[in-house]
């Protein structure tokens, strides 16, 4: 009996692009590679070079990395999480609900991408891009091709199509619930998926639930929210910032559950033309202690 | 000094060329293609099939249908026409700058220096091979005749065994044996000549120079030297065309949609390959529709970028002729398009790869198509204070560093998730609206219309507001929609979610515009 861990990658199979050229097989070694072995040779020909152990898989993957390096995303918890960015050819998933930080997260990367001079994409379903603060980000707005889609359906074909062109970066925002045309059917993600594995552009969605199903290379969760304000005791409340968690979800290096902290500071916005008059008390409905903290802290749980 | 080389290419049977070439797969059919009208109709020119079951020009359209009862027939089209034969100087200027273009499937080059680019043995017999095949590669089935005279030219392209080669000096020689009509004579000399006997060019050439002069004048002395091969006409080149023209008139109105994509899909393509041709590419497209009875409709297509691209040039009709239908049978169509050059790029060696031009002028095209016009572009600030407001303007971006940078460090900065249009709100304060200034909101809830069913739900009680933050805006403005006086309050639920809510101070109602994400 083997207890070789025997992976099948199922290549091409589900749909009609063309399946990635597969670098050359090598011979498995010790009870393991035996065992591939005969189960290599009871296959046809054409599922052999389909059939790899995990040791042969990760090997490749190891090699796809180094000779593509990926993507910094100067998300200080994404790079971590990620091992240094989001890997080129593979789709990525960033879940996270409303005042999670995700759309923060999407638009540095954005701002990463651009500023080394690589053309980025960013498919915005909710139509929630303000230029301003893009800018205030660092986003080259040169290198950003801002595209609108109206529903899921047109966002997902007008993703594919940027990949095809060659965009090193395309970032899919789903917006907040709800979505515009639902979670999309999971053979369309697979669709994406390929796309980008084929011409190698790092995929990043951001999406309010989980909607890739299995296709994502890596899954990271962005939660546990909690406002900073500064303020209060007599003088007006400002918000100062948000703290949140991006917690792994499914990577292939990482356990589910791990996770970083996401700190974002409050630009200056509004617009402020002119500071208001002090306001009346507004923090009745707060415990007292929670109103002392300064300059910035959070005010409950998120 | 050598003597000017000139080539003429030429297409036999015109009107038939130019229809074939426009719907190619009537190749296979007896076809005639006919001027007039009804019975009245006759045959101008018919192809090899229609031939050998003897139908000749000039042929009533009955009498060509008694000899061949399959017989298919076509009125001579202008567009057709008019489109071949620029397809037919386009492709003479792929081998010389200097192309006069003389209507009716002929155009001439100046061939001078030509063995500057055909080294072989025979480089005018080269580049006439060259030059057919080029043609037919268009659909244009040309035959080419080269001599160092117009005239000679232009006989040596209709004898048979095509490209036809006439040496310096020897154009007398190829025109001695046809008719003298081939000169065009004016009536006069014709009639003349008529009774002197002379019957061929050869003929006439053999006549004394000086006698000629004193019987017939200057028009006879003009046209005797033109039969012994001499032709002091230059070449005329012709300006090249601003635009870029492709259309057909149809044997039968069309009601419907589809069909008139399948002609038009064909019409595009032919456009396309004429645009490749030349290095270009189409930046805005207009399409001419000739409606019954006498109407006339034009429309234009703005392209954000110049593509090629025949499947996005056609998705692009199609949405336009969904969202406008024509309103009467259409009986003929043109397209015209714009040309420009494709953007071009240098790639790096070290740097981040650019993206390629090509590709990504036919994807913006494409996602043009896909989402409508305001959909795709590169955002841009825009002066004022109002959250909402952006440009898009088209995506050329800049060329990438030539060498790979590391980058920079975020900024860690919250981003405002922008709510357009602003979600209108239902909103409580402490104190009844209007009794004291800046009353901060406590409870918010969505108000019922079913446009808000779609949009994020924002309600629950109001934690913490920071606020108010007044902003003014286009006050100068005498439109209501250009004016902005507003009160700004940031607000932490309780049910989560940090939002940015304003009131308007004129008419008093609540928004949210934007979500701390």
């Amino acid at each position: 009996m083997t207890y070789a861990l025997v992976t099948l990658t199922i290549h091409g199979m589900a749909l009609s692009l063309p399946a990635p050229a597969e670098p050359p097989l090598s011979q498995p070694s010790g009870r393991g590679g035996a065992a591939l072995q005969r189960v290599r040779s009871a296959l046809p020909e054409e599922m052999r070079a389909r059939l790899r152990s995990a040791r042969e898989l990760d090997r490749t993957l190891r090699d796809e990395e180094e000779e593509h390096p990926p993507l910094a995303t100067a998300v200080p918890a994404l790079d971590r999480l990620l091992d240094g960015g989001l890997p080129r050819g593979h789709l990525v998933e960033l879940v996270g609900g409303r005042t999670s930080g995700r759309f923060s997260a999407l638009l540095t990367t954005l701002a990463a991408a651009t500023s080394v001079g690589e053309s980025a994409a960013l498919v915005d379903l909710g139509d929630a891009l303000d230029p301003a603060a893009a800018v205030a980000l660092g986003v080259d707005l040169e290198r950003l091709l801002w595209v609108r889609p109206t529903d899921l359906k047109e966002a997902l074909a007008g993703t594919e199509m940027l990949i095809g062109a060659g965009f090193a970066l395309v970032v899919l925002d789903l917006g907040a619930p709800p979505v515009r045309g639902g979670r999309g059917v999971e053979a369309g993600w697979l669709r994406l998926a390929r796309s980008a594995r084929a011409h190698g552009s790092a995929l990043l969605v951001g999406s309010p639930y989980r909607v890739s199903g299995t296709v994502a290379a890596a899954v990271l969760k962005a939660g546990r929210p909690r406002a900073l304000w500064q303020g209060g005791e007599g003088s007006p409340w400002l918000l100062g910032g948000l703290s949140a968690r991006i917690e792994v979800e499914k990577h292939r290096r990482r356990l589910p559950g791990q996770s970083e902290g996401l700190d974002l500071v409050a630009a200056d916005a509004p617009p402020v033309v002119k500071p208001a008059a002090p306001p009346a008390p507004r923090t009745a409905e707060l415990p007292a202690a929670e109103h002392t903290w300064e300059p910035l802290r959070a005010v409950g749980g998120g | 000094m050598s003597p000017d080389r000139i080539a003429c290419v030429s297409l036999p049977l015109f009107p038939l060329a130019a229809r074939l070439r426009s719907e190619p797969e009537l190749s296979r059919e007896a076809l005639v293609v006919v001027e007039g009208n009804g019975n009245a109709a006759r045959v101008v020119a018919g192809n090899r099939l229609a031939r050998s079951a003897g139908i000749k020009a000039g042929l009533t359209l009955p009498q060509a249908r008694a000899l061949c009862p399959k017989l298919v027939a076509r009125s001579r089209d202008e567009e057709c026409e008019r489109a071949a034969q620029e397809a037919l100087l386009e492709v003479a200027e792929r081998f010389s700058p200097r192309v006069e273009d003389t209507g009716e499937g002929t155009a001439f080059l100046d061939v001078n220096g030509i063995e500057h680019h055909f080294k072989g043995d025979s480089p005018e017999l080269d580049l006439g091979r060259s030059l057919i095949a080029a043609a037919e590669a268009e659909g244009l089935p040309a035959r080419l005749g080269i001599a160092s005279s117009k005239l000679a030219a232009r006989i040596a392209a209709g004898l048979p065994d095509s490209p036809v080669v006439v040496p310096p000096g020897q154009e007398a020689e190829i025109l001695a044996p046809l008719p003298l009509a081939r000169l065009s004579p004016e009536v006069e000399i014709a009639e003349t000549l008529e009774r002197w006997g002379v019957r061929s060019i050869g003929d006439f050439a053999k006549l004394p120079q000086s006698r000629v002069a004193s019987r017939l004048g200057k028009s006879g002395r003009d046209l005797h030297a033109t039969a012994r091969g001499i032709d002091p006409r230059p070449i005329i080149p012709r300006e090249p065309p601003p635009t870029f023209n492709e259309g057909m008139n149809l044997e039968w109105p069309l009601l419907s949609l589809e069909p008139f994509l399948f002609v038009g899909r064909a019409a595009l393509e032919r456009l396309c390959q004429r645009l490749e041709a030349c290095g270009l590419a189409c930046v805005r497209l207009e399409l001419g529709l000739r409606l019954e009875p006498d109407g006339h409709q034009t429309r234009s297509l703005d392209l954000p970028a110049p593509t090629r691209d025949v499947k996005t040039l056609l998705t692009l009709v199609r949405l336009d002729l969904e969202a406008r239908p024509p309103g009467a049978p259409v009986v003929g169509f043109t397209f015209t398009a714009h040309p420009d050059r494709p953007r071009e790029a240098q790639l790096s060696l070290y740097g981040p790869a650019a993206l390629s031009p090509d590709k990504l002028a036919t994807t913006l095209a494409r996602l043009f198509a896909l989402l409508g016009p305001g959909r795709v572009g590169s955002p841009r600030l825009v002066d004022g204070h109002r959250p909402e407001r952006f440009a898009l303007v088209e995506f050329t971006p800049p060329p990438p560093p030539e060498v790979r940078r590391a980058p920079r460090p975020g900024r860690g900065l919250l981003a405002v998730r922008v709510l357009r249009p602003p979600v209108a709100l239902e909103v409580l304060t402490r104190e009844p609206a209007g009794t004291t200034e800046d009353e901060p909101p406590v409870e918010v809830r969505p108000v019922v219309t079913a446009e808000n069913e779609k949009r994020p739900k924002i309600e629950g009680a109001v934690r913490v507001a920071s606020g108010p933050w007044g902003l003014e805006d286009g006050w100068w403005s005498e439109a209501p929609a250009d004016r902005a006086d507003r009160e700004y309050w940031d607000v932490e639920l309780t049910t989560g979610g940090i939002y940015r809510l304003y009131r308007d101070r004129e008419s008093g109602e609540w928004f949210a515009d934007g979500i701390y994400d």
